[in-house]
Protein backbone atom coordinates (compact mmCIF):
# COMPACT_ATOMS: atom_id res chain seq x y z
CA UNK A 1 0.00 0.00 0.00
CA UNK A 2 2.54 2.57 0.49
CA UNK A 3 4.60 1.77 -2.17
CA UNK A 4 1.41 2.53 -4.13
CA UNK A 5 1.21 5.75 -1.96
CA UNK A 6 5.11 6.46 -2.83
CA UNK A 7 4.61 5.60 -6.28
CA UNK A 8 1.82 8.31 -6.49
CA UNK A 9 3.37 10.96 -4.71
CA UNK A 10 6.47 10.77 -7.49
CA UNK A 11 4.33 10.72 -10.04
CA UNK A 12 2.41 13.34 -8.93
CA UNK A 13 6.00 15.26 -8.55
CA UNK A 14 7.26 14.68 -12.10
CA UNK A 15 4.16 15.34 -13.64
CA UNK A 16 4.01 18.76 -12.32
CA UNK A 17 7.71 19.34 -12.48
CA UNK A 18 6.98 18.19 -16.34
CA UNK A 19 4.31 20.32 -17.58
CA UNK A 20 5.25 23.49 -16.08
CA UNK A 21 9.32 23.12 -17.25
CA UNK A 22 8.65 21.54 -20.08
CA UNK A 23 5.57 21.42 -21.85
CA UNK A 24 4.00 25.19 -20.56
CA UNK A 25 6.85 26.10 -22.98
CA UNK A 26 5.74 24.48 -26.10
CA UNK A 27 4.96 26.35 -29.07
CA UNK A 28 2.94 25.59 -31.48
CA UNK A 29 1.15 28.76 -33.23
CA UNK A 30 -0.81 29.56 -29.97
CA UNK A 31 -3.41 26.80 -30.28
CA UNK A 32 -2.00 23.78 -28.89
CA UNK A 33 -1.18 23.36 -25.70
CA UNK A 34 -1.08 19.97 -24.01
CA UNK A 35 -2.21 19.49 -20.69
CA UNK A 36 -0.63 15.97 -19.73
CA UNK A 37 -0.21 16.38 -15.96
CA UNK A 38 -4.11 15.01 -15.52
CA UNK A 39 -2.38 11.24 -16.17
CA UNK A 40 -1.99 11.46 -12.71
CA UNK A 41 -5.67 11.94 -12.12
CA UNK A 42 -6.20 9.26 -14.67
CA UNK A 43 -4.30 6.28 -13.46
CA UNK A 44 -4.51 6.84 -9.88
CA UNK A 45 -5.54 3.28 -8.29
CA UNK A 46 -9.11 1.94 -8.66
CA UNK A 47 -9.98 2.23 -4.67
CA UNK A 48 -9.20 5.16 -4.48
CA UNK A 49 -11.14 7.02 -1.55
CA UNK A 50 -13.44 9.11 -3.24
CA UNK A 51 -12.32 11.91 -0.59
CA UNK A 52 -8.48 11.33 -1.51
CA UNK A 53 -9.60 11.58 -5.28
CA UNK A 54 -10.80 14.91 -4.77
CA UNK A 55 -8.35 16.29 -2.40
CA UNK A 56 -5.58 15.37 -5.02
CA UNK A 57 -6.88 16.55 -7.69
CA UNK A 58 -6.99 19.78 -5.88
CA UNK A 59 -3.69 19.71 -5.19
CA UNK A 60 -2.62 18.98 -8.26
CA UNK A 61 -4.36 21.83 -10.16
CA UNK A 62 -3.36 24.30 -6.86
CA UNK A 63 0.12 23.93 -8.03
CA UNK A 64 -0.13 23.97 -11.44
CA UNK A 65 -1.88 27.11 -10.80
CA UNK A 66 0.97 28.55 -8.87
CA UNK A 67 3.24 27.99 -11.37
CA UNK A 68 1.33 29.76 -14.27
CA UNK A 69 -0.20 32.40 -12.15
CA UNK A 70 -3.41 31.28 -12.96
CA UNK A 71 -4.66 30.64 -9.38
CA UNK A 72 -8.17 28.83 -9.66
CA UNK A 73 -8.62 27.79 -13.43
CA UNK A 74 -6.60 24.06 -13.38
CA UNK A 75 -7.68 23.39 -9.98
CA UNK A 76 -11.52 23.91 -10.99
CA UNK A 77 -10.96 21.80 -14.22
CA UNK A 78 -8.85 18.73 -12.26
CA UNK A 79 -11.39 18.91 -9.41
CA UNK A 80 -14.17 17.90 -11.78
CA UNK A 81 -12.41 15.63 -13.64
CA UNK A 82 -11.37 13.93 -9.89
CA UNK A 83 -15.82 13.76 -9.39
CA UNK A 84 -16.40 12.59 -12.70
CA UNK A 85 -13.95 9.29 -12.95
CA UNK A 86 -16.23 6.84 -10.69
CA UNK A 87 -19.33 7.94 -12.63
CA UNK A 88 -17.60 7.33 -16.29
CA UNK A 89 -15.56 4.63 -15.12
CA UNK A 90 -19.08 2.78 -13.91
CA UNK A 91 -20.88 3.81 -17.37
CA UNK A 92 -18.39 2.53 -19.77
CA UNK A 93 -17.40 -0.72 -17.63
CA UNK A 94 -19.44 -4.05 -17.53
CA UNK A 95 -18.69 -5.34 -14.48
CA UNK A 96 -15.67 -7.62 -15.09
CA UNK A 97 -12.76 -5.60 -15.62
CA UNK A 98 -11.93 -4.21 -12.17
CA UNK A 99 -9.21 -6.50 -10.00
CA UNK A 100 -8.21 -5.00 -6.42
CA UNK A 101 -5.01 -2.98 -6.31
CA UNK A 102 -4.96 -2.09 -10.04
CA UNK A 103 -5.25 1.33 -11.62
CA UNK A 104 -6.92 1.97 -14.89
CA UNK A 105 -4.79 0.67 -18.12
CA UNK A 106 -4.72 -0.35 -21.24
CA UNK A 107 -3.05 -3.52 -20.03
CA UNK A 108 -5.73 -3.90 -17.38
CA UNK A 109 -8.70 -3.21 -19.59
CA UNK A 110 -7.84 -3.17 -22.76
CA UNK A 111 -7.14 -0.10 -25.71
CA UNK A 112 -11.05 0.01 -26.56
CA UNK A 113 -12.14 0.65 -22.57
CA UNK A 114 -9.03 3.19 -21.70
CA UNK A 115 -9.60 5.09 -25.05
CA UNK A 116 -13.06 5.58 -24.11
CA UNK A 117 -12.35 6.31 -20.76
CA UNK A 118 -8.88 8.65 -21.28
CA UNK A 119 -10.83 10.99 -24.29
CA UNK A 120 -14.03 11.54 -22.33
CA UNK A 121 -12.11 12.60 -19.60
CA UNK A 122 -9.51 14.81 -20.89
CA UNK A 123 -12.20 16.43 -23.37
CA UNK A 124 -13.96 17.41 -20.43
CA UNK A 125 -10.86 19.01 -18.57
CA UNK A 126 -9.99 20.76 -21.62
CA UNK A 127 -13.14 21.71 -22.03
CA UNK A 128 -13.55 23.51 -18.88
CA UNK A 129 -9.89 24.80 -18.95
CA UNK A 130 -10.29 26.64 -21.69
CA UNK A 131 -13.65 27.70 -21.28
CA UNK A 132 -12.95 29.01 -17.91
CA UNK A 133 -9.71 31.17 -18.99
CA UNK A 134 -11.39 32.88 -21.84
CA UNK A 135 -14.26 33.04 -20.33
CA UNK A 136 -16.48 35.20 -23.15
CA UNK A 137 -18.32 33.71 -25.97
CA UNK A 138 -17.21 35.92 -28.64
CA UNK A 139 -14.23 33.49 -29.41
CA UNK A 140 -16.08 30.38 -29.24
CA UNK A 141 -15.22 28.59 -31.98
CA UNK A 142 -11.79 30.02 -31.73
CA UNK A 143 -11.55 28.21 -28.06
CA UNK A 144 -13.07 24.79 -29.64
CA UNK A 145 -10.10 24.49 -31.81
CA UNK A 146 -7.89 24.70 -28.90
CA UNK A 147 -9.68 22.53 -27.18
CA UNK A 148 -9.51 19.59 -29.61
CA UNK A 149 -6.19 20.28 -31.28
CA UNK A 150 -5.00 20.43 -27.39
CA UNK A 151 -7.38 17.54 -26.34
CA UNK A 152 -5.83 15.50 -29.61
CA UNK A 153 -2.30 15.79 -28.34
CA UNK A 154 -2.72 15.20 -24.63
CA UNK A 155 -4.64 12.01 -25.66
CA UNK A 156 -1.56 11.33 -27.59
CA UNK A 157 1.02 11.78 -24.79
CA UNK A 158 -1.10 9.87 -22.65
CA UNK A 159 -0.92 6.79 -24.66
CA UNK A 160 2.47 7.02 -25.39
CA UNK A 161 2.99 7.08 -21.58
CA UNK A 162 0.46 3.89 -21.13
CA UNK A 163 2.84 1.92 -23.56
CA UNK A 164 5.82 3.15 -22.24
CA UNK A 165 4.92 1.80 -18.79
CA UNK A 166 3.97 -1.23 -20.79
CA UNK A 167 7.10 -2.55 -22.47
CA UNK A 168 8.70 -1.65 -19.13
CA UNK A 169 7.09 -3.90 -16.99
CA UNK A 170 6.92 -6.57 -19.06
CA UNK B 1 -29.67 16.40 13.19
CA UNK B 2 -28.82 12.72 13.35
CA UNK B 3 -30.52 12.74 9.84
CA UNK B 4 -28.84 15.53 8.64
CA UNK B 5 -25.32 13.82 9.85
CA UNK B 6 -26.25 10.75 8.01
CA UNK B 7 -27.57 12.36 5.05
CA UNK B 8 -24.06 14.64 4.63
CA UNK B 9 -22.15 11.44 5.41
CA UNK B 10 -23.46 9.57 3.00
CA UNK B 11 -23.13 12.51 -0.01
CA UNK B 12 -20.27 13.58 1.70
CA UNK B 13 -18.71 12.96 -2.27
CA UNK B 14 -21.02 16.01 -3.52
CA UNK B 15 -20.13 18.30 -1.13
CA UNK B 16 -16.56 17.83 -0.84
CA UNK B 17 -16.70 18.35 -4.34
CA UNK B 18 -19.10 21.46 -4.45
CA UNK B 19 -16.72 22.95 -1.54
CA UNK B 20 -13.25 22.69 -3.50
CA UNK B 21 -15.32 23.76 -6.56
CA UNK B 22 -16.67 27.10 -5.17
CA UNK B 23 -13.00 27.36 -3.51
CA UNK B 24 -11.26 27.08 -6.83
CA UNK B 25 -13.74 29.77 -8.52
CA UNK B 26 -13.94 31.84 -6.28
CA UNK B 27 -10.00 31.92 -6.39
CA UNK B 28 -10.51 31.90 -9.89
CA UNK B 29 -12.75 34.90 -9.92
CA UNK B 30 -11.88 36.86 -7.31
CA UNK B 31 -8.64 38.33 -7.47
CA UNK B 32 -7.83 40.42 -4.78
CA UNK B 33 -8.55 37.73 -2.39
CA UNK B 34 -5.47 35.90 -3.66
CA UNK B 35 -3.64 38.29 -4.31
CA UNK B 36 -3.37 40.20 -0.59
CA UNK B 37 -3.62 36.54 0.83
CA UNK B 38 -0.55 35.15 2.62
CA UNK B 39 -0.95 32.32 0.47
CA UNK B 40 0.10 34.90 -2.78
CA UNK B 41 3.34 35.31 -0.86
CA UNK B 42 4.02 31.28 0.06
CA UNK B 43 2.86 30.01 -3.71
CA UNK B 44 4.28 32.73 -5.52
CA UNK B 45 7.93 32.07 -3.26
CA UNK B 46 7.87 28.51 -3.89
CA UNK B 47 6.91 28.54 -7.50
CA UNK B 48 9.45 31.43 -7.86
CA UNK B 49 12.35 29.42 -6.20
CA UNK B 50 11.59 26.21 -8.68
CA UNK B 51 11.45 28.54 -11.46
CA UNK B 52 14.66 30.20 -11.09
CA UNK B 53 17.22 27.07 -10.87
CA UNK B 54 14.97 26.49 -14.62
CA UNK B 55 15.80 29.56 -15.80
CA UNK B 56 19.44 29.67 -14.13
CA UNK B 57 20.16 26.63 -16.63
CA UNK B 58 18.18 27.84 -19.43
CA UNK B 59 19.39 31.45 -19.75
CA UNK B 60 22.86 29.62 -21.22
CA UNK B 61 21.32 29.22 -23.83
CA UNK B 62 20.31 32.51 -24.42
CA UNK B 63 23.42 34.76 -23.75
CA UNK B 64 24.37 35.42 -27.45
CA UNK B 65 20.82 37.10 -28.04
CA UNK B 66 20.86 38.36 -24.80
CA UNK B 67 24.84 40.23 -25.11
CA UNK B 68 23.42 41.65 -28.80
CA UNK B 69 20.89 43.03 -27.14
CA UNK B 70 22.88 44.80 -24.22
CA UNK B 71 25.36 45.63 -26.54
CA UNK B 72 22.79 47.83 -28.70
CA UNK B 73 21.53 49.43 -25.66
CA UNK B 74 25.05 50.53 -24.80
CA UNK B 75 26.07 51.85 -28.06
CA UNK B 76 22.09 53.39 -28.13
CA UNK B 77 22.87 54.66 -24.29
CA UNK B 78 26.77 56.12 -25.26
CA UNK B 79 24.81 58.16 -28.06
CA UNK B 80 22.81 59.82 -25.91
CA UNK B 81 25.19 61.22 -23.43
CA UNK B 82 26.64 64.61 -23.53
CA UNK B 83 29.89 64.08 -24.65
CA UNK B 84 28.46 62.10 -27.71
CA UNK B 85 26.96 66.12 -28.74
CA UNK B 86 29.22 68.61 -30.24
CA UNK B 87 29.47 71.58 -27.87
CA UNK B 88 29.29 74.99 -29.22
CA UNK B 89 29.64 76.82 -26.15
CA UNK B 90 30.99 74.91 -23.23
CA UNK B 91 28.63 76.18 -21.02
CA UNK B 92 26.11 74.89 -22.71
CA UNK B 93 25.67 71.84 -20.86
CA UNK B 94 26.30 72.95 -17.69
CA UNK B 95 23.47 74.89 -16.46
CA UNK B 96 21.30 74.26 -13.65
CA UNK B 97 17.59 73.74 -14.54
CA UNK B 98 14.75 72.77 -12.29
CA UNK B 99 12.64 72.28 -15.42
CA UNK B 100 14.01 68.76 -15.35
CA UNK B 101 13.23 66.51 -12.81
CA UNK B 102 14.09 63.11 -12.98
CA UNK B 103 10.21 60.90 -13.08
CA UNK B 104 11.16 57.31 -14.42
CA UNK B 105 13.79 55.38 -13.13
CA UNK B 106 14.36 51.49 -14.06
CA UNK B 107 15.20 48.07 -12.45
CA UNK B 108 16.27 45.36 -15.04
CA UNK B 109 15.13 42.21 -13.82
CA UNK B 110 15.45 38.75 -15.08
CA UNK B 111 12.46 36.68 -16.47
CA UNK B 112 12.34 33.48 -14.73
CA UNK B 113 8.92 32.09 -16.63
CA UNK B 114 7.18 32.96 -19.52
CA UNK B 115 4.64 32.05 -21.81
CA UNK B 116 3.11 33.20 -25.36
CA UNK B 117 1.00 29.99 -26.17
CA UNK B 118 -2.08 30.75 -23.24
CA UNK B 119 -4.94 32.54 -23.88
CA UNK B 120 -4.17 34.74 -20.20
CA UNK B 121 -0.17 35.23 -20.56
CA UNK B 122 2.06 36.30 -17.77
CA UNK B 123 5.78 36.38 -17.17
CA UNK B 124 7.70 35.79 -13.69
CA UNK B 125 10.54 38.50 -12.77
CA UNK B 126 13.39 37.96 -10.15
CA UNK B 127 12.62 41.05 -8.25
CA UNK B 128 9.52 41.72 -5.62
CA UNK B 129 8.91 44.06 -2.91
CA UNK B 130 12.52 43.88 -1.18
CA UNK B 131 13.50 45.35 -4.33
CA UNK B 132 10.82 47.99 -4.50
CA UNK B 133 8.65 46.71 -7.13
CA UNK B 134 4.95 47.21 -6.75
CA UNK B 135 1.63 46.52 -8.42
CA UNK B 136 0.62 48.19 -11.84
CA UNK B 137 4.25 48.88 -12.50
CA UNK B 138 5.17 48.93 -15.98
CA UNK B 139 7.80 46.37 -17.28
CA UNK B 140 9.82 47.25 -20.88
CA UNK B 141 12.15 45.51 -23.00
CA UNK B 142 14.84 48.31 -23.97
CA UNK B 143 12.16 51.15 -25.75
CA UNK B 144 9.32 48.16 -26.29
CA UNK B 145 6.55 47.40 -23.88
CA UNK B 146 6.24 44.00 -21.95
CA UNK B 147 3.28 44.38 -19.48
CA UNK B 148 2.37 45.18 -16.25
CA UNK B 149 2.60 43.93 -12.29
CA UNK B 150 -0.05 42.05 -11.23
CA UNK B 151 1.14 40.05 -7.97
CA UNK B 152 4.13 40.60 -5.90
CA UNK B 153 5.68 38.47 -3.30
CA UNK B 154 8.90 39.27 -1.50
CA UNK B 155 11.80 38.33 -3.77
CA UNK B 156 9.53 37.75 -7.29
CA UNK B 157 6.46 39.15 -9.06
CA UNK B 158 4.01 37.91 -11.82
CA UNK B 159 3.51 40.70 -14.81
CA UNK B 160 0.95 40.64 -17.24
CA UNK B 161 2.05 40.76 -20.30
CA UNK B 162 -0.05 42.60 -23.57
CA UNK B 163 -0.68 38.67 -24.61
CA UNK B 164 -3.52 38.88 -21.98
CA UNK B 165 -7.49 39.41 -23.03
CA UNK B 166 -7.37 41.93 -19.90
CA UNK B 167 -5.01 44.11 -21.57
CA UNK B 168 -5.37 46.87 -22.86
CA UNK B 169 -2.60 49.60 -23.75
CA UNK B 170 -3.48 53.10 -24.94
CA UNK B 171 -1.57 54.06 -27.87
CA UNK B 172 -1.50 56.65 -30.56
CA UNK B 173 -0.12 57.10 -33.65
CA UNK B 174 3.49 58.83 -34.06
CA UNK B 175 2.95 60.69 -36.83
CA UNK B 176 -0.01 62.40 -35.79
CA UNK B 177 -0.96 62.04 -32.09
CA UNK B 178 -4.15 60.19 -32.95
CA UNK B 179 -5.41 58.19 -29.99
CA UNK B 180 -6.19 54.37 -29.98
CA UNK B 181 -6.34 50.96 -27.91
CA UNK B 182 -4.13 47.72 -28.46
CA UNK B 183 -5.40 44.93 -27.51
CA UNK B 184 -4.68 40.56 -27.87
CA UNK B 185 -7.14 38.37 -29.07
CA UNK B 186 -5.35 35.71 -28.96
CA UNK B 187 -3.51 33.42 -31.37
CA UNK B 188 -0.18 34.23 -32.69
CA UNK B 189 1.70 36.18 -30.25
CA UNK B 190 3.28 38.39 -33.05
CA UNK B 191 0.40 40.45 -33.42
CA UNK B 192 -2.51 42.13 -32.33
CA UNK B 193 -5.35 44.57 -32.38
CA UNK B 194 -5.82 47.96 -33.09
CA UNK B 195 -9.16 48.98 -31.59
CA UNK B 196 -11.10 52.33 -31.92
CA UNK B 197 -8.97 53.84 -34.89
CA UNK B 198 -11.01 57.36 -35.83
CA UNK B 199 -12.77 57.49 -39.00
CA UNK B 200 -11.13 60.54 -40.11
CA UNK B 201 -7.46 58.89 -39.20
CA UNK B 202 -5.55 57.60 -42.33
CA UNK B 203 -3.67 54.67 -41.59
CA UNK B 204 -0.95 52.92 -43.78
CA UNK B 205 1.17 50.04 -43.38
CA UNK B 206 3.90 50.47 -41.65
CA UNK B 207 2.94 53.31 -39.47
CA UNK B 208 4.18 53.39 -36.50
CA UNK B 209 1.89 53.11 -32.62
CA UNK B 210 3.93 54.18 -29.40
CA UNK B 211 2.10 54.76 -25.94
CA UNK B 212 0.22 57.69 -25.44
CA UNK B 213 1.18 58.16 -21.62
CA UNK B 214 -2.60 58.14 -20.44
CA UNK B 215 -2.43 55.35 -18.44
CA UNK B 216 0.43 56.30 -15.99
CA UNK B 217 1.79 52.53 -16.50
CA UNK B 218 3.97 53.69 -19.67
CA UNK B 219 5.49 56.88 -19.76
CA UNK B 220 4.96 58.38 -23.74
CA UNK B 221 6.52 57.50 -26.30
CA UNK B 222 7.34 53.80 -26.30
CA UNK B 223 7.37 51.20 -29.39
CA UNK B 224 4.00 49.04 -29.65
CA UNK B 225 4.26 47.97 -33.01
CA UNK B 226 3.03 48.91 -36.70
CA UNK B 227 0.38 48.53 -38.71
CA UNK B 228 0.20 45.51 -40.67
CA UNK B 229 -3.38 45.37 -42.15
CA UNK B 230 -5.80 47.56 -42.41
CA UNK B 231 -9.61 47.31 -42.31
CA UNK B 232 -12.43 49.52 -43.20
CA UNK B 233 -15.81 49.33 -41.20
CA UNK B 234 -18.35 51.92 -42.95
CA UNK B 235 -21.20 50.46 -40.45
CA UNK B 236 -19.47 51.27 -37.35
CA UNK B 237 -18.14 54.19 -35.74
CA UNK B 238 -14.45 52.97 -35.77
CA UNK B 239 -12.15 51.25 -37.90
CA UNK B 240 -9.63 48.40 -37.28
CA UNK B 241 -6.07 47.57 -37.86
CA UNK B 242 -4.10 44.70 -36.62
CA UNK B 243 -0.39 45.65 -35.43
CA UNK B 244 2.48 43.52 -35.57
CA UNK B 245 4.34 44.23 -32.25
CA UNK B 246 7.98 45.64 -31.62
CA UNK B 247 8.51 43.14 -28.66
CA UNK B 248 9.04 39.47 -29.28
CA UNK B 249 7.62 38.16 -26.66
CA UNK B 250 8.56 34.82 -27.27
CA UNK B 251 12.41 35.56 -26.52
CA UNK B 252 12.45 38.02 -23.14
CA UNK B 253 15.24 36.99 -20.85
CA UNK B 254 15.74 40.67 -18.90
CA UNK B 255 13.49 43.67 -19.06
CA UNK B 256 13.10 46.41 -16.83
CA UNK B 257 10.53 47.80 -14.70
CA UNK B 258 9.68 50.96 -14.78
CA UNK B 259 9.41 53.34 -10.95
CA UNK B 260 7.32 56.18 -11.99
CA UNK B 261 8.86 58.64 -9.11
CA UNK B 262 5.68 60.74 -8.83
CA UNK B 263 3.16 57.96 -8.80
CA UNK B 264 1.94 58.86 -5.36
CA UNK B 265 1.67 62.81 -6.52
CA UNK B 266 -0.66 61.12 -9.72
CA UNK B 267 -2.58 58.80 -7.46
CA UNK B 268 -2.98 61.75 -4.68
CA UNK B 269 -4.01 64.23 -7.58
CA UNK B 270 -6.23 62.26 -8.69
CA UNK B 271 -8.28 61.30 -5.70
CA UNK B 272 -8.23 64.02 -4.15
CA UNK B 273 -10.20 65.30 -7.56
CA UNK B 274 -12.48 62.70 -7.31
CA UNK B 275 -13.16 63.48 -3.33
CA UNK B 276 -13.79 67.66 -4.49
CA UNK B 277 -16.40 66.11 -7.48
CA UNK B 278 -18.59 64.44 -4.84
Amino acid sequence: MSIIFLRNVLRFAFLVLFQVLILNNIQFSGYINPYFYIYFILVLPFETPRWLLLISAFLLGFFLDAFTNTLGLNTAACVLIAFLRPFVIRAISTGTEFMTGHSPSIRNQGLKWFAYYSIILVMVHHLTLFYLEIFRFTEFFQTLLRVLLSSAFTILLVFIAEYLSFSGKK
Amino acid sequence: MHYLLYFLRKQYFYFLFLALEVIALVLLFNENAYQNSALAHVSNGVAGSILNISSNISEYFSLRRVNRILAEDNANLHSNRAEAFYRADTNAFFHKDTLYKLEYTYISAKVISNSTNKRNNFLMLNKGHRQGIENHMGVIIGDRIVGQVVSISDHFCWVMSLLNKDSRISGKFKKNNQLVNIEWNGGSYLKGDVKEIPKHVVVQKGDTIITSGNSDIFPEGLLIGTIDNYTLAPEENFNYATILFATDFNSLSFVEVIIDMMRKEKDNLRSSFKSNER
